[in-house]
């Protein structure tokens, strides 16, 4: 790869700006779907934008006492690991930009750095409600974490792969054999709203509790990159959950491909927005229960059936 | 003028995010300014959200008069606002300090403590004032006043 092509790839596609203004798209239609969800009318479609310039704009507060060198860079390495990950997902074709033996694991773990980050950034800000929210947030990953790990890794075991880019082109040859995964399809998707914080999994910034959780004392651009983290989080995290268990549409031209992979993450986010306007928010107790009673054992179970059906064929 | 402060000034045009603020209001605005925000009136078409700590917002809505006692805590809350900041006054008591005016331990309307950049008088104020009164205040930034 020249020097030339890796800036393109890491500044335009399918690095920054890319994921910024897809991630951006998402908050729309997010919103925007959970307000006519409501009979609402909704925000207009350049308002992610608009919110991400006005905090550009405003004033930076450091709280007293706080961790200034943490503080400042929470959000940036929340950003900087979630930009990361989508250059070893595949979008729209079985290959990635930088596809190795073992990315999956590489991208579950860059996955779980914008939660570090997020309880390192109420940590150091001395708020009682931000330490609170840095608290439910690391509760909370240890609930959905493990069973996204397992029902990520049932697929990889059926196609005998750890490379996501190696799941992708064994299922686009193996078709039909997607259905086998279900199971985890519905599990991934659980961890996901998990991971991005969303209703019924939004106790680390409950805003009816804890004013805003782990944000509470954030202002101005670090509060405007850790928003377009979570943005970017929740493109990253449905482009893996598309790439692992939606396997259609991968051999066709690049720009057809792109279509399919668009379509493919806005069906996600569209089940997400579903799913946060159906539930309503779960104490941290339930929740953590809820994932260990339910959860894992279907992404067990997703495992036992993977290891029988690779077995069958 | 340049590119980026402009795109920064239609952000804060097209963002408002606002502090609800209760400065000793007998809670008929509160549930105004609250009705205004739910799906039938729907202040997010203007990208009107709620927040609830002062560091995210920037527009604070203050109702009632205020009192002696909320005087310090207001001015406090007010500077845990980042720059830049406006204050909305709803309701006459907000505005003028009402039919509260006068009394031993009420201070007047919030332009006495702190400045404010609308006021929207009404007892209390409709949802459909607020909206109008928010409406208005975006325009007269649009306007760069």
């Amino acid at each position: 790869m020249t020097v030339g092509s890796a800036v393109l790839n890491i500044l335009v596609f399918p690095g920054f700006l890319f994921l910024v203004a897809f991630g951006l798209a998402g908050e729309f239609v997010d919103r925007k779907l959970y307000a006519r969800l409501q009979n609402r009318q909704g925000p207009p479609w350049y308002q992610p934008l608009a919110d991400f310039l006005k905090l550009l704009g405003k004033e930076n507060v450091i709280p007293e006492g706080a961790d200034r060198p943490t503080f400042r860079l929470a959000p940036v390495f929340a950003l900087a690991a979630v930009v990361a990950s989508i250059f070893y997902i595949p979008l729209g074709s079985t290959t990635s930009v930088l596809p190795f033996e073992g990315d999956l694991i590489v991208v579950l773990y860059l996955l779980v750095i914008p939660t570090v980050a997020f309880f390192l950034g109420g940590w150091t800000s001395r708020s009682v409600f931000a330490t609170i929210g840095a608290f439910r947030a690391i509760t909370q990953v240890f609930a959905y974490e493990i069973p996204l790990f397992v029902a990520l890794l049932a697929p990889a075991l059926l196609a005998n792969t750890w490379s996501i880019s190696g799941i992708a082109a064994y299922y686009a040859g193996h078709p039909w054999l997607w259905l086998v995964n279900l199971l985890g399809f519905g599990v991934a998707l659980v961890s996901l709203l998990g991971k991005l914080e969303k209703v019924p999994f939004d106790t680390p910034e409950a805003e009816t509790e804890i004013v805003a959780g782990s944000f509470i004392e954030y202002s101005g651009r670090r509060l405007a990159f850790f928003r377009l983290a979570i943005d970017c989080e929740a493109i990253v995290g449905a482009s893996l959950v598309a790439a692992v268990f939606l396997p259609f549409g991968l051999g066709l031209t690049p720009v057809l491909g792109i279509l399919v992979y668009v379509a493919k993450v806005l069906l996600i986010l569209g089940i997400l927005a579903l799913l946060r306007t159906l539930f309503a928010r779960l104490r941290i107790d339930q929740m953590v229960h809820f994932c260990w009673s339910v959860v894992a054992p279907i992404a067990f179970l997703q495992i036992l059936i993977n290891l029988v059906v690779r077995e069958l064929i | 003028m340049n590119v980026a402060r402009k795109m920064v000034r239609w952000g804060q045009r097209k963002s408002p995010w606002i502090l609800h603020f209760n400065t000793g209001a007998c809670n008929a605005c509160d549930i105004e300014i609250i009705a205004a925000l739910t799906p039938r009136f729907d202040l997010e078409r203007f990208g009107v959200l709620l927040k609830g700590t002062p560091r995210h917002c920037d527009i604070m809505a203050c109702s009632g008069p205020v009192t002696r006692q909320i005087e310090s805590r207001l001015v406090r809350i007010y500077e845990q606002v980042p720059e830049p900041k406006l204050v909305v006054a709803v309701g006459s008591c907000a505005t003028s300090g009402g039919v509260f005016n006068g009394l031993y331990n009420v201070k007047g309307g919030i332009d006495q403590v702190i400045p404010v950049a609308a006021y929207i008088p009404g007892c209390p104020a409709s949802p459909q004032a607020i909206i109008d009164g928010f409406a208005k205040l975006l325009k007269t930034l649009e306007e760069g006043k």
